[in-house]
């Protein structure tokens, strides 16, 4: 019956796990934050709390259900690519060329004249005989990894809108990018890279927007590395001292362990000091595995030359290298800006853009089938919306957000399909429409989650990639 | 007959309810223009009639944009209407796309009277169709064996009342409520499939509208609904009143507003005394009697007080965001008299430091950027705004003066013209791009954003409410309707972004002449300046003489106008935005200054589907009686003076609760920005209570209020772990002991550069780059909304396009790198290294002295043979310096530097 409260020394301080045995999962979480980037947060919760209660997420790896793909390539041609003179071919354009029948009497975002007709011819490529430009001779080979989805189709014409729609499921720059949402979601695979990357040789428009974790945990946001040069050092900033040899950087760890050990021991034990030290040597790690991840040089000459030339040849072997040590998303960008908002001289820049994706996108591919990493890895195709079969300027074609073509292969997919369509001259979708918010809802599917399940809690309202909105495309997935 | 069931006069009831709001709509004149569409026969039955290429005939304008709150509904209504999205407030009322209708109807009138009729017709069906189709057992028999089981299998996970929310307002478990639709219309018309909703979209044919979700039903199935229909729909009555009512959204009413007002955050402060007297051996102050009272009913112990070093570490950094001096600290561990720690405080609030440290919480609130969009013509320098705020803490601006000057300092008489740069916290917003080649529909959802934004931001950095949640429906949790929410949309729809001069009324005029009129000579200095090129040489003497002429006006006129230079502040004025119709499909946007505006209700946060205009005004929870409306101008002055005359608890209660989350680590409520429904409960409700009345007692004095929090026993206590007691408390919710804190870049960056001797004091102006030699405290770092400094991003800096509640503290590998390879790690490391080795001789003097700068304490001996260790390990081929830089990087480096406890 005693009204004192009298503080109390700490009890001894040698056991000093029951406290963090104690902690309920969110806050273990909430404390370690990336310490344990190896696991997602799916992963952590459904870890059965106790021996028997496994649930259905735990069951299956801790997503919400069987993923078919574990990673994900997105190549995007930012500026938009023109559908009908790669993969959505109109031979009626030929017809009407010059004309403005009624169904193409829709509000571009500038003003275009007539049909333009595409001067490349369409083969039918694989097996499966779904049509390709004859700008792609290489990818034409591989058909039948193709899912060519014909009717996609986004809110906005105009490139900053569009990209956040595409990359964060919004137009407002306020929300989590998809990848954040992947890295949420499933956690990273690998504890000495990132798990979200992003290479662009350059900048794309609204840049680092475009993967931020917004509201999530800043851990989960992207890794921007601009792949100008291949150099990794150059690529990865912080990646490697300019003076200090491995040896003498050891023995900095070494003594840094050993003062933070003793450091922790004084306190009697705390999740965030502890994950702090750990992330120290996971750091220590990672100079020489990105290093090696990123050096495009241990690649045989045999490999450099399937992949070819160039920037974007140059991010899709990265793209390989990272998904193949576990890294969950990586997306590459064609290049600086928007290079495939051609306006002008369309026809000319086409040309030269579709030369220099299809030989390292064809050799990603079969790479990735060869090493027996394409059935779980996912790869998306696409710019932010497409262009008009209209012309703009003369020979130029504008943004087209009514209808327009990305493809999916690996990772779950049907190869060797298209689906949907857009109507006689391709300007709209007008059969099974996918809305960006559909693709979303694919992808995560694809990765085990449930788009509706998959929700943060913030500022009042549980948010999720999709909004409200979203449906699965259940026919394409294999 | 019990089997007879009376849809035909409910039938009529509704149509009969068009009626009404068609005539009343007729009142309305033009403004109601798009409002009669909805009910309009022709583009009605277009709707209905389900023509192919109807979407490309729609104002397509409308889908673009279609932001936030998921008004994507547009882009693909009908699958969504039918689909079982949560949510939903996206699910937009089609309506109003599909009633729209093509291009023209604008001009079209009698819009109402159209409606009239057609409300009427429809009566009339539906009075027919009662007559017509009386329901017998037998086919209600039939319905429940065949046909019910299908609507269970397909249709009910998002179509009934087994979903809070049904999926576009439509639920297809009543008779009524098939007939009432959802947002599209009638989900059936008895008797007449190819005019019935559901038989469309089960028909697939329109790309649109497909349902189920999932894929086509299997045509036997498609058959029977039909033919369901085409018998007019037999459906049994139910029982339950609530069952029948037509689905929605919830509706708020004045039970839930009584209610609400009784909401823990809601209600009045309750003072309580509390429960222990004192004298319990522990509290010194009285927020320690609420805390004791707690910990002893949990059967915990608080913790001794932490040690002087500890002490004076913990609360300069707390306070200044920066290590003690070695000096500072000895002297407090060495003064014996019993308030030294309340002279510490004393002294550490009296610090200009102080405002550098607080005012960077308060950034994070107020979402603050270095720099705006590109596209606006604002010439002002944000940075007033971060140095008012700085400023304003230093002076212990009292909180009330603090928040409403950030409202409408410009409209009030207490303020000082320097205080207009208080307006940065609106005038620094996010802003929208609105491409004026786009429909005025796309660019009012674009408008919208703004406006969710501001409403955003100011509920839940000053009320710890998330009114934006009200944009599309009543708030799902908290008392907020619609009404509220668009009440304070009017007033920053009657709100500019405009630069706000630092002086006085008339010389800000003068200043402004002034400018245009140099704008005047520079247009007419570069046309002489071109047609000079042009001239031959004898003109060209003449227009030199021009020129020197022009420029000696102009420099007369800068020189002769003072403050021709001062630079202007991000702010606000006074002036409506009004998104007009520029041609068929383009915009334009106009400016009315001086005029306010109230703004209609959207629909759905639909800005294409406009319900009544709502008077602006203070929500109406929050308000002690009817809330009245705002009058003076935009009503930013009112609103900003009802937070605190209207709802003065709840402001007070969350600030307080802010101010003890930065100072514990945790607050008393864990979600500093949402007190509403879905928010954490307080942990100590009384002590809440306690200090925030006591905090409008002094004032609104937030320098009172940390001193009540530091000068307590629980501020007090070591942050040592306790197994025992955190197995009780893991979470420390009833603070047994202090909580342990890692520091934010800002103060640890800080703190490394002012144990290297290299911190560069200068406070305030403009930004610098957070890169190479930026010496200065971090608060000074440029932050770029959209681009954020990767060092900023690396360290869980907020991102600044919304408002912050709190800081997360993540940790990354990528963190670490920093620390192992940065030029700026190694910089710091070597001059530190440097300084000491010129300072002290012996490696073990050295050793105390680096602990001293870094750690305000010596060295253990442990500490002093792994020192001895590293930095004799030699194989004679490094040089000394080399070695002691490397060893400083590793004290930097470590957690010591980052963790305070």
């Amino acid at each position: 019956m005693t009204d004192k409260l009298r503080p109390a020394e700490p009890a001894s301080t040698s056991t000093s796990n029951s406290a963090s045995e104690m902690l309920d999962r969110r806050t273990l979480i909430g404390r370690l934050g990336g310490g344990l980037g190896a696991l997602g947060l799916a992963q952590l919760l459904a870890a059965p709390a106790s021996a028997g209660a496994a649930d259905a997420a735990s069951a299956t790896g801790g997503t919400h259900f069987r993923p078919r793909a574990r990673r994900v390539i997105q190549l995007f041609m930012n500026g938009g690519p023109y559908q009908g003179d790669l993969f959505d071919p109109k031979p009626l354009l030929e017809k009407y060329a010059g004309q403005r029948p009624e169904s193409v009497e829709l509000r571009t975002e500038r003003k275009t004249a007539g049909l333009l007709p595409s001067p490349f011819k369409f083969q039918p490529g694989g097996q499966s005989g779904v049509p390709i430009s004859e700008l792609l001779p290489r990818l034409s080979g591989c058909a039948d990894e193709l899912c060519v989805l014909r009717s996609v189709h986004t809110d906005n014409p105009n490139h900053g809108p569009a990209l956040l729609l595409m990359n964060n499921g919004t137009i407002v720059p306020t929300r989590p990018s998809m990848g954040s949402w992947f890295l949420y979601g499933l956690g990273s695979e690998n504890d000495s890279l990132p798990g979200y990357v992003v290479l662009c040789p350059g900048r794309p428009v609204r840049f680092s927007i475009l993967w931020t974790s917004a509201f999530l945990p800043g851990q989960h946001q992207g890794t921007y590395i601009n792949h100008a040069s291949i150099d990794p050092r150059k690529m990865i900033p912080y990646l490697s001292s300019d003076e200090l040899p491995a040896s003498r950087q050891r023995r900095q760890l070494e003594l840094m362990r050993a003062l933070n050990e003793r450091h922790l021991a004084e306190r009697g034990g705390d999740a965030a000091l502890e994950s702090r030290l750990t992330a120290m040597e996971t750091a220590f790690r990672m100079q020489t595995e990105a290093s090696e991840a990123f050096d495009l040089n241990r690649e045989t000459a045999r490999s450099r030359a399937d992949y070819g030339t160039g920037h974007f040849a140059n991010g899709c072997l990265l793209a390989r290298r990272l998904v193949e040590r576990g890294v969950r998303f990586v997306q590459v960008y064609y290049g600086d800006g928007q290079p495939w908002d051609t306006h002008n001289n369309h026809d000319e820049t086409v040309r030269r853009l579709a030369r220099d994706i299809d030989q390292p996108i064809a050799a990603l591919l079969r790479d990735l089938r060869a090493r027996g990493l394409l059935d779980e890895t996912l790869v998306v195709w696409g710019g932010e919306f497409g262009r008009t079969p209209t012309s703009e300027n003369g020979n130029g074609r504008d943004h087209n957000h009514y209808g327009f073509t990305m493809w999916l292969a690996g990772g779950g997919v049907r190869g060797g399909m298209t689906y949907g369509e857009t109507d006689d001259f391709g300007f709209q979708a007008i059969q099974d429409k996918v809305h960006i918010h559909d693709l979303h809802a694919t992808l995560l599917h694809l990765l085990g989650l449930d788009h509706e399940r998959l929700t943060y809690r913030y500022a009042g309202r549980d948010y999720r990639l999709t909004d409200v909105a979203g449906r699965v495309i259940r026919p394409i997935v294999g | 007959m019990p089997t007879r069931v009376g849809f035909a006069p409910w039938f009529a009831i509704v149509a009969f309810r068009s009626a009404i709001v068609a005539f009343r709509s007729a009142k309305v004149a033009c403004a109601g223009t798009r409002y009669f569409r909805k009910s309009n026969v022709d583009s009605g039955s277009r709707y209905f009639r389900g023509a192919k290429g109807d979407y490309g005939n729609v104002d397509s304008g409308s889908r673009y944009f279609r932001g936030a709150k998921g008004d994507y509904g547009n882009v693909d209504p009908g699958t969504r209407y039918f689909r079982g999205a949560k949510g939903d407030y996206g699910n937009v009322d089609s309506g109003s796309r599909y009633f729209r209708g093509a291009k023209g109807d604008y001009g079209k009138a009698n819009w109402g009277r159209a409606s009239l009729w057609l409300a009427f017709g429809l009566a009339l069906i539906g009075l027919l169709a009662g007559r017509v189709q009386a329901q017998t057992a037998d086919e209600l028999e039939w319905f429940e064996r065949r046909v019910r089981p299908l609507l269970v299998q397909h249709c009910y996970e998002c179509h009934s009342a087994q979903t809070d929310e049904p999926s576009g307002g439509l639920r297809l478990d009543s008779r009524e409520a098939l007939l009432a639709g959802g947002e599209l219309g009638a989900a059936v018309v008895p008797g007449q499939p190819d005019s019935s909703l559901l038989i469309r979209a089960i028909g697939y044919a329109d790309t649109n509208l497909q349902m189920p979700p999932d894929g086509k039903l299997p045509t036997k199935d498609r058959e029977l609904l039909v033919e369901w229909v085409r018998r007019g729909a037999p459906f049994p009555a139910v029982e339950s009143s609530q069952e029948a009512k037509p689905a929605g959204p919830r509706k708020l009413t004045a039970d839930d507003l009584r209610r609400g007002k009784q909401f823990w955050s809601l209600r009045p402060l309750v003072p309580t005394q509390p429960a222990s007297a004192g004298a319990d051996g522990w509290s010194r102050r009285r927020i320690d009697l609420f805390l004791a009272a707690a910990l002893r009913r949990e059967g915990l112990q608080p913790s001794m007080v932490a040690d002087r070093r500890t002490l004076i570490r913990r609360a300069t950094f707390d306070l200044l965001g920066l290590p003690p001096s070695q000096e500072e600290v000895e002297a407090f561990v060495g003064d014996p008299s019993p308030d030294a720690y309340e002279r510490l405080i004393d002294r550490l609030l009296a610090s200009p430091h102080h405002g550098e440290r607080w005012g960077r919480h308060w950034l994070d609130v107020a979402r603050y950027t270095d720099v705006t969009a590109s596209w606006l013509e604002n010439t002002g320098q944000a940075w007033l705004y971060r140095d008012w705020v700085i400023r304003a803490l230093n002076q212990d601006l009292p909180y009330d003066q603090f928040v409403q000057r950030q409202l409408a300092a410009d409209l009030m008489d207490s303020s000082a013209p320097a205080d207009h740069a208080a307006l940065g916290f609106l005038g620094l917003s996010p802003t929208y791009w609105k491409e004026l080649r786009l429909a005025p529909d796309v660019i009012k959802t674009v408008v919208a954003e703004e406006w969710e934004e501001r409403i955003d931001a100011v509920g839940r950095s000053f009320l710890g409410l998330t009114l934006a949640c009200a944009r599309c429906h009543d708030h799902k949790f908290d008392p907020i309707s619609m009404q509220d929410y668009y009440a304070l949309a009017g007033v920053f729809a009657s709100t500019r972004l405009a630069d706000q001069p630092l002086i006085p009324g008339g010389e800000a005029e003068r200043v402004r002449d002034a400018r245009r009129q140099v704008a005047t000579l520079d247009e007419r200095i570069k046309q002489v300046t071109s047609e000079r090129k042009q001239a031959d040489a004898e003109r060209q003497a003449a227009l030199d003489q021009q020129l020197a002429e022009l420029d000696r006006q102009r420099r007369q006129l800068i020189s002769a106008t003072p403050h021709y230079d001062l630079p202007w502040a991000h702010g606000v004025d006074e002036a409506s935005l009004l998104v007009l119709p520029d041609g068929p499909d383009q915009t334009r946007l106009e400016y009315q200054p001086g005029v306010a505006q109230n703004v209609a209700l959207q629909i759905r946060g639909n800005p294409a589907s406009p319900g009544p205009l709502v008077a602006r005004r203070y929500p109406a929870v929050l308000s002690r009686g009817e809330p009245e409306p705002f009058r003076a101008g935009s009503g930013r002055r009112e609103l900003a003076e009802a937070i605190f005359e209207q709802s003065p608890a709840l402001a007070a209660r969350v600030i307080v609760n802010r101010v003890w989350t930065w100072h514990f680590g945790r607050g008393l409520v864990t979600t500093p920005s949402d007190f509403g429904a879905q928010g954490a409960r307080p942990s100590h409700p009384e002590l809440l209570d306690d200090l925030a009345e006591r905090f409008i007692g002094q004032g609104w004095s937030l320098k009172w209020l940390h001193r009540e929090i530091m000068l307590s026993s629980a501020y007090q206590q070591s942050s040592a772990d306790d197994p025992r007691r955190s197995a009780v408390d893991p979470e420390n919710r009833w603070l047994w002991r202090m909580n342990r804190r890692r520091l934010e870049l800002e103060p640890w960056r800080d703190a490394i550069l002012a144990a290297c001797g290299q911190l560069d004091g200068r406070m305030g102006g403009p930004a610098d780059e957070l890169d190479g030699s930026a010496a200065r405290r971090t608060v000074y770092a440029r932050v770029h909304r959209h681009e954020l400094h990767p060092l900023l991003q690396l360290y869980d800096f907020p991102p600044p396009a919304a408002h912050s509640p709190a800081r997360s503290a993540t940790t990354t590998p990528l963190q670490q790198l920093f620390v192992l390879n940065s030029p700026f790690f190694r910089q710091r490391s070597r001059s530190l290294a440097a300084a000491i080795l010129a300072e002290q001789d012996g490696l073990e003097r050295r050793v105390e002295r680096l602990h001293e700068r870094l750690f305000q304490r010596s060295p253990i001996a442990a500490e002093l043979e792994l020192a001895r260790e590293f930095l004799s390990a030699d194989d004679g081929t490094l040089a000394e310096a080399e070695r002691w830089t490397d060893y400083v990087q590793v004290l930097l480096g470590s957690n010591e530097m980052m963790f305070v406890d």
